[in-house]
């Protein structure tokens, strides 16, 4: 290798900074960790995987804390522009964290009760957290679309993870069959992009056309000068793979099935950490590589997020099955959230941040939810219905109380977190003047009060449609009750005091 | 010699795919795919692209073929439900290839934007510093260093990825010893 070769090529590998994915890295390991130790443990051993796998994030999640006040002054672009770090994907970190760790938790619930492979759980959530973080941090789109696959083929195998169950499998094979056509529109727009952006015969064409800053420019540059077709083509089809993976309204068909078939823990882990990466995702390129498209997609994201919210929230009044209603009431939230984004997009700064809390606040409401879901769900896991809570407060005082707390927030009640963030993102719509989309969003809003209440209502003044057969499932051990009670009184406090949340500046 | 090499390797390649299309037995039609794939790996040595030949070679008339060969095999495919043309489907998919065909010889040959004769480049060895860019060439060796150089990151992550993709086969397919 001759001397000019090596020195070129060293101007690549000048920004591997591997300190600055040190989160990402220990999560990585922790994963291959849990397989190591499957191996080597003695069997009776084998309960102490779930317990490193949550400590272990919890250590991580330390850390990664740590890194947002900035002990770490790792903000800036490393690996030669594949990923950049802002203080946004630096509070996401913290954000997977702690929903994977809840979903290892609820995972250690569902997988007693039913026998599967256990230690794999673990691992690819671990994987799916990790790629995440890199997911909201990429800034070139290789490394987005492979830290994306990794994302949905890990989680193609988690929706069909029990393979006893004719549900899960048909859930996971719709979502592999219609994952990989998304994939497949989101690539065929990222090809689009790079050709065009490096068409040496257009003014501003790159060498280095995926990454984003360079596609920044190009795009700025040609809609100056009258707009390209194909970047307008191209654009579109990266946003619709990305409104695939949040379930926004042409793209919503699989969110029902897929979060029946899966999984509770799973489903919690689609409808939260996945929703929220494909948020952040859409922000990063809204602000970035898209800014100059504001014209064209402005438009195009406030009539998804009009028909989302009204789809998600008039399929959710009929629902019985309550996964297939937490889905489509997902759908609505996808919609509220769509409302920040066209907010961001139309000038408003502090809307991203306002997505973020609201995506906090759904976090902590649904795992509630979630959590109590699975604590009360039978060995058959799909099938849980609206009657199956019928007098649920007298068998479980607490844990109706909890399930109140949580689907209150999630409907947006007063003094409950859910009605703060809320809020937060209606002023940021005011701001942006998107006045018909607040009227949809309150209408919306309504209508979801609507379900919750049912279920609500089911709970504590329902009459029991069968004989109620004496239930060996639904106890809640102390831990349960502990991590419960720390998420009610997280959506609570939110509620209170917004500002124990220091992501509003 | 180059020229008659070239349409030696054309002409079983496109004999292979017709014969793979018309054939009434799936394992014939999948070993004249195989044919076809090797022949297209011969001609991309012709054009001195060693590493697309070598890729086609193991990805495509290797792997890809195995599953072919496989799924064939289980899903015990019969000759007698061969017909030509029947459903709508066929037809449709018939006209939208013989009119993708027009398109591409009309755009290659006929129209202004015929392709230069010699607009393309030659293959580089290395990669050079001008630009910005590491240059695309076809040499294995450039694809290196882009891969553990440029492209470091993603390259460690698909690492991941096919890991993970490989313990969901595993999960999915394992026979569960049962619970204790």
């Amino acid at each position: 290798m001759n001397e000019l070769l090596a020195e070129f090529l060293r101007g690549y590998t000048a920004t591997n900074e591997w300190s600055a994915i040190m989160p990402e890295i220990m999560l990585a390991l922790l994963a291959l960790g849990l397989l190591v130790s499957e191996m080597f443990l003695p069997k009776a051993q084998h309960h102490l995987i779930p317990r490193i796998a949550i400590w272990g994030q919890v250590l991580i999640g330390v850390y990664a804390f740590s890194c947002i006040g900035g002990c770490l002054t790792s903000s800036g672009s490393f690996f030669s522009g594949m990923i950049l770090q802002t203080d946004v994907s630096q509070m996401m970190r913290p954000f997977f964290l702690l929903s994977s760790i809840l979903v290892c938790y609820l995972g250690r619930i569902y997988l007693s009760q039913q026998s599967l492979a256990k230690t794999e759980f673990y691992h690819l959530v671990l994987i799916i957290s990790a790629a995440m973080m890199l997911l909201v941090q990429s800034s070139n789109f290789v490394m987005l679309f492979v830290a994306l696959e990794t994302v949905t083929v890990a989680f193609y195998v988690l929706v069909g993870y029990c393979r006893t169950s004719p549900f899960s499998l048909e859930g996971g094979l719709k979502y592999l069959i219609l994952g990989s056509l998304s994939s497949a529109i989101l690539l065929f727009g990222i090809v689009l992009l790079y050709g065009v952006a490096g068409n040496p015969q257009l003014p501003g064409a790159s060498p280095d056309s995926l990454n984003f800053q360079s596609l920044q420019a190009f795009i700025a540059l040609n809609q100056f000068t009258g707009g390209n077709l194909l970047v307008n083509v191209g654009a579109i089809l990266v946003v619709a793979g990305i409104c695939f993976k949040i379930g926004a309204v042409p793209f919503q068909i699989w969110v029902p099935d897929v979060y029946q078939g899966a999984p509770t823990p799973v489903t919690a882990f689609l409808a939260v950490a996945s929703k929220a990466a494909g948020f952040i995702v859409l922000l990063v390129l809204v602000q970035g590589p898209f800014l100059a498209l504001n014209e064209l997609l402005v438009p195009v994201l406030s009539f998804i997020a009009a028909a989302t919210i009204l789809f998600g929230n008039i399929a959710a009044v009929t629902q019985r099955n309550l996964k297939r209603l937490m889905g489509l009431s997902g759908i609505a939230h996808a919609g509220y959230l769509l409302i920040g984004v066209v907010a961001v997009m139309r000038g408003v700064e502090w809307a991203v941040y306002a997505v973020i809390f609201y995506l906090v606040t759904y976090l902590l409401a649904s795992f509630a939810v979630f959590g109590v879901m699975a604590i009360t769900a039978k060995a058959d896991d799909a099938n849980q219905q609206l009657d199956d809570y019928a007098n649920y407060s007298r068998k479980q005082p607490f844990l109706s109380g909890v399930l109140t707390l949580g689907l209150g927030s999630l409907a947006g009640i007063p003094p409950l977190g859910g009605f703060i963030a809320k809020l937060f993102l209606f002023v940021a719509a005011y701001q942006a003047g998107l006045y018909g989309l607040i009227a949809i969003a309150i209408l919306g809003v309504v209508i979801s009060i609507y379900y919750y209440f049912g279920w609500i209502r089911e709970c504590y003044f329902g009459v029991p449609t069968s004989e109620i057969v004496e239930d060996t499932c639904g106890q809640s051990t102390v831990a349960d009750r502990t991590l419960l009670g720390a998420l009610v009184a997280g959506t609570v406090l939110v509620g209170v005091l917004p500002a124990v949340l220091p992501i509003i500046p | 010699m180059l020229d008659i090499l070239f349409y030696i390797f054309a002409a079983i390649t496109l004999i292979s795919g017709l014969m793979m299309v018309l054939s009434p037995n799936a394992v014939t039609g999948a070993i004249c795919m195989i044919v076809c794939f090797i022949n297209t790996a011969a001609l991309f040595v012709l054009l001195e692209a060693f590493f697309l030949a070598i890729l086609q070679i193991l990805v495509y008339a290797g792997a890809v073929m195995v599953i072919f060969i496989f799924i064939i095999m289980l899903l015990d495919a019969d000759e007698d439900s061969h017909s030509y043309l029947r459903d709508k489907m066929s037809v449709a998919g018939t006209i939208v290839g013989f009119a993708l065909l027009v398109v591409l010889i009309f755009s290659a040959f006929v129209s202004s934007g015929a392709l230069p004769e010699t607009a393309l480049q030659a293959v580089a060895e290395n990669p050079s510093g001008e630009g910005q860019g590491i240059p695309f060439t076809t040499s294995a060796k450039s694809f290196g260093y882009s891969l553990f150089t440029k492209y470091m990151l993603p390259f460690q992550v698909t690492g991941f990825l096919l890991l993970a993709s490989m313990i969901g086969v595993i999960v999915v397919s394992k026979r569960q010893e049962e619970a204790k």
